[in-house]
């Protein structure tokens, strides 16, 4: 490329555009000398009608793009050198920048992941759930699994839907070997991925020769799932693999998005035939959860009335399945997977991180107004010399434009960063298994812009008014008199206030949370969490019916657990504590009532209370004999004691679990004798109040989902893979699902979500303490910068040096102190809604309601400590010099 | 008969036609090429050199002409300018232009009122 050569060798272009115009004044000399006119004259007449030799070059040379970037290139290096003098200001300024930038695209590209474009699937707004809603029960108390005749009802019945697809759960045990693993496994109707329209990564998906009776038995497979069991090894399709028992053929992979139902693999199955898989098992019959798409036009109102007409005329039939008062909610997968309250959270991050960005470029433009102020006299003294006025533009474009690009690429540098954080911390089961968080180019491209055009536009600033300002008059009166105040400095006051009291309700809000957060952690359990390995081990319901085969099961493994090296206790369980057990009505012998008494009760074996180290109150626990001979005895907590037993001795009591009758293999008779209460521990997640449970043996019933607990004596975790063997050592057909330590437990489902709104809202806090600071110190020391003609007077008047400093941080205390009364307001304003994500903190907490404002005020005022020293050290004579 | 002002002034809104027809008749360097206008013209025209050069170099940053430097007839080394393919077209272009100008202009100036 010649022009871009020509760049890099200027010099040979300038010796050519120098010979070229030499070349015509030589001609014509000897042209004219040809003519007879002696040498000496034609030279100067030659020279004089070729003009000013200087100029024609520099004309030639400005029609040549190099020379332009060349100038700018120039402009450029400059500005940074100008920049690099005010290093503070340009630092304040792209850090300000980078973080508006950074945290809103961060930010913004979380939630558009999450809540407004999660699902990967075709036309995925109008895909709904179906629920039945229990009108006089709270909003979360709802039923989402559908019998199939049921469903039938609904598909045949509905005028709202294209097309409905269903998918029903079942623990799927995969055996190879002597190995047994436990896959999530969905199956699901015909047309399913019709209806979500992706294509499978690998293979094929589902078809519908696949749901004919008597096609060989296939599956699809999710992204993750394959990664993790086959390392993605692309050979694994076609082949077949043992599933429940049962040779299955692996026909495709979906694409990393695709997560149906958080499932871990996919199966064919035309619910038509007669339900061979639920015949035996547990409240099967309640096993499809149903989606929808709605038809052009159809709003959810429509399709949630249509539905309750259907449903009403179901619940005359079968009363029994629907409850008193209830309504059809219809909510769309994004609504039903993110839920409403977690959705709350990320839509006030949205508003405040939208105002940090406002905030951020706001905080710029006042930098960049406060500089120009204080260049006033520069940019006079320059063009009164005689520099242009675009040459001016230019040069505040080349200074905005570095400023600009530094934030900008800050910023997107914290924005990556910021994602990644983000989605590392995200708690689990929050968010949709199929959204992906990832940078969102749009959003980036916006905030850069956003950023970008103020930089910009208020980087340009001087050199309009420079067009607009009388000369003499800017170079007279660039030193304000006392007292000059302009409808500038109102605007830069009005920013900082509301920047103060921004930060001030976002700190307060950051204080709430972590003091919430403590309040969480410092929560008295009653059961000790560490040392615990826990796992739900899923039976097979074709080998494992009977409560003998279970014991079978159990009895051999809990031996084989309790003599390895490093287990202190082991014990079956039915429920990973303190996350409830199984429900159930409760009735006393010897008292009469009529209204519900709830419980929870949990099928264990004696090492249960060891494990837990949950405190024995009264009597005895099980033995092991009781436990192995299913004697109908039973443990209860406190609260089960003062709540239905009263004052008198609670041994010997006996009480009935209602549930135990209906369970596929039932307990008859189920009236259990109380041997012991223990103390309360908690058992209906941290934050709700102890509920009245039992314990019974494990080996009363062969019904109920089964797991383990077991008590170390060095880290858990450690010892999952022998307490894997073990048990595939006992029964190489059964799996250990979902083992984990019984804190890691307790950091996924109770501190996961806690933590991360705290890490969220201490990020806002954070960044907005450093917008409070750059933004009072741009502010003030413009104000200093501009009276330093007044300062100078004041000293040489005899003001001391202290008196200075004084003036100084009063000007901008009185700012943080408006802004700080604004943001208090607003923290109260705010305080219902931030007290629905508190736990065992008031909203109007004392402690940080006055902590809160002290720290802004400390930061305040080391921001207008740092002009008020060099207002301080001014020197009289240099400042009135400036005159 | 218009001044030399005048005609510098109407000279700027044709001396690109008048470069790019002058450079089609075979390639030359800037001083050939303001001496032929000159000639051409029977003296009409007298460029002035701080036009000339930066016009030269605009029209080859356009990439209307490119440039070489070779040996005149009496051996010194000199810019010869040659119209590229783009030239040529914006030449037919331009002398198109004009004619359609001048046809309309002299339709005017021809009427009878």
């Amino acid at each position: 490329m010649r022009w871009f050569r020509r760049l890099f060798r200027k010099e040979a272009v300038e010796k050519q555009l120098d010979a070229e115009l030499c070349f015509h004044i030589e001609q014509q000399i000897s042209d004219y000398i040809a003519e007879g006119m002696n040498p000496g004259e034609a030279r100067r007449r030659a020279q004089a009608e070729f003009g000013g030799v200087e100029r024609v070059k520099e004309e030639c040379r400005d029609v040549r793009w190099e020379t332009h970037a060349d100038n700018f290139l120039r402009d450029v290096r400059y500005a940074v050198r100008t920049l690099w003098r005010s290093r503070a200001f340009a630092a304040a300024a792209m850090v300000t920048l980078a973080l508006g930038i950074g945290a809103s695209t961060a930010i913004f590209s979380a939630i558009d992941n999450v809540l407004l474009d999660p699902f990967p699937y075709k036309d995925s707004r109008h895909i709904v759930t179906i629920a039945i809603r229990d009108t006089d029960q709270n909003e979360q108390d709802r039923r989402n699994q559908f019998s199939f005749p049921e469903l039938q009802t609904f598909v045949r019945q509905n005028r709202v839907f294209d097309s409905i697809v269903a998918n029903a759960e079942d623990d799927i045990l995969y055996t190879t070997g002597d190995s047994t693993f436990r896959f999530g496994g969905d199956y699901v109707t015909p047309n399913t991925f019709e209806f979500f329209g992706v294509a499978p990564l690998l293979g094929r998906s589902l078809e519908p020769t696949d749901y004919k009776p008597g096609a060989p038995p296939v599956f699809v497979m999710r992204y993750v799932s394959w990664i993790n069991q086959f390392g993605g090894d692309p050979s694994t399709i076609g082949k077949s693999y043992m599933l429940n028992g049962t040779p299955r053929t692996m026909v495709g992979v979906m694409p990393l998005r695709f997560a149906w139902g958080g499932a871990d693999l996919w199966m064919p199955r035309n619910p038509v035939e007669p339900d061979t898989v639920s015949s035996d098992h547990f409240q099967r019959d309640w096993y499809w959860g149903a989606v929808g798409r709605l038809k052009p036009g159809v709003s959810i109102p429509q399709a949630e009335a249509d539905l309750g007409v259907i449903a009403q005329q179901l619940a005359t039939v079968h009363p029994e399945e629907y409850p008193k008062h209830f309504t059809v909610k219809v909510e769309t997968l994004a609504d039903a997977v993110v839920g409403s309250r977690f959705r709350d959270t990320l839509f006030i991050l949205f508003a405040a991180v939208a105002l940090l960005l406002l905030i951020g470029c706001g905080n710029v433009a006042n930098l960049l107004l406060a500089r120009s102020a204080t260049r006033e006299k520069e940019f006079a003294v320059r063009t009164a010399l005689g520099a242009g006025r675009w040459r001016l533009v230019r040069q505040l474009l080349a200074e905005s434009l570095v400023l600009a690009i530094g934030g900008s690429l800050l910023g997107a540098l914290i924005a990556w960063g910021g994602i990644h954080a983000l989605a590392a911390q995200i708690p689990a089961f929050t968010i949709a298994s199929e959204s992906v968080i990832r940078m969102n180019g749009l959003v980036l491209v916006f905030a850069l812009l956003v950023g970008m055009s103020t930089t910009l536009i208020f980087g340009l600033a001087p050199a309009l008014q420079v067009g607009r300002r009388d000369l003499s008059d800017a170079l007279r009166d660039c030193v304000k008199g006392p007292g000059g105040r302009s409808v500038r400095t109102g605007v830069h006051h009005a920013v900082i206030v509301c920047e103060v009291a921004f930060s001030l309700t976002i700190l307060i809000a950051a204080g709430m949370f972590m003091r919430s957060f403590v309040a969480l952690t410092q929560v008295k359990l009653g059961l000790r969490p560490d040392h615990v390995l826990a796992a739900r081990i899923p039976l097979s319901p074709d080998r494992y019916k009977t409560a003998s085969q279970v014991a079978g099961f159990f009895q051999p493994l809990l031996a084989r657990l309790k003599s390895m090296p490093g287990v202190a206790y082991a014990t079956e369980t039915s429920a990973i504590p303190p996350y409830g057990g199984i429900r159930s009505a409760v009735q006393v012998s010897g008292k009469v009532h009529t209204e519900n008494w709830p419980s929870i009760f949990q099928l264990c074996s004696e090492d249960y209370f060891s494990v837990l180290r949950i405190q024995l109150m009264q009597g005895r626990t099980f033995t092991e004999s009781e436990v192995n001979d299913a004697r109908k005895l039973a443990v209860i907590n406190q609260t089960f004691q003062s709540q239905y037993l009263g004052t008198g001795n609670p041994i010997g009591a006996r009480i009935h679990l209602d549930e135990l009758n209906k369970f596929p293999d039932a307990v008859t008779d189920p009236w259990f004798e109380v041997i012991g209460v223990v103390a309360d521990a908690k058992n209906h997640g941290l934050q709700d109040p102890v509920v009245p449970e039992a314990w019974l043996p494990y080996t009363v019933t062969g019904s109920a989902g089964r797991g383990i607990l077991v008590r170390t004596v060095n880290d858990p975790a450690m010892m999952v893979n022998a307490v894997r063997r073990e048990i595939w050592r006992t029964d190489h057909n059964v799996a250990m699902a979902f083992a984990e330590t019984l804190e890691n437990f307790l950091n996924i489902f109770s501190y996961g979500q806690p933590r991360f709104g705290l890490l969220l809202v201490s990020i806002f806090a954070v960044i907005g303490l450093i917008l409070v600071a750059t933004g009072v110190y741009s502010v003030i020391a413009y104000a200093t910068a501009r009276r330093t003609h007044e300062i100078g007077i004041r000293m040489a008047l005899g003001a001391a040096s202290g008196d200075v400093q004084k003036l100084v941080v009063r000007t901008g205390l009185r700012l943080v102190a408006a802004g700080i009364a604004v943001g208090l307001l607003a923290s109260l304003g705010l305080s219902r809604i931030i007290a629905k994500e508190l736990w065992g903190v008031s909203p109007y907490d004392p402690l940080t309601l006055a902590a809160v404002p002290a720290l802004l005020l400390f930061v305040a005022l080391l921001a207008c400590w740092i002009p008020a020293r060099r207002a301080a050290g001014v020197d009289p004579l240099v400042a009135l010099r400036h005159e | 008969m218009a001044t030399n002002t005048e005609r510098t002034e109407f000279l700027k809104g044709t001396l690109d036609m008048l470069i790019l027809k002058i450079v089609a008749l075979g390639p030359s360097h800037g001083y050939a090429i303001s001496q032929r206008i000159q000639r051409i013209s029977r003296d009409f025209f007298q460029i002035p050199q701080g036009s000339l050069y930066p016009a030269l170099h605009r029209l080859e940053e356009r990439g209307w002409l490119e440039a070489e430097w070779r040996d005149t007839e009496t051996g010194r080394e000199a810019k010869f300018y040659k119209l590229t393919k783009k030239g040529w077209k914006q030449l037919d272009a331009e002398i198109l232009g004009w004619k359609q100008t001048a046809e309309a202009v002299s339709l005017i100036l021809r009427t009878v009122e």
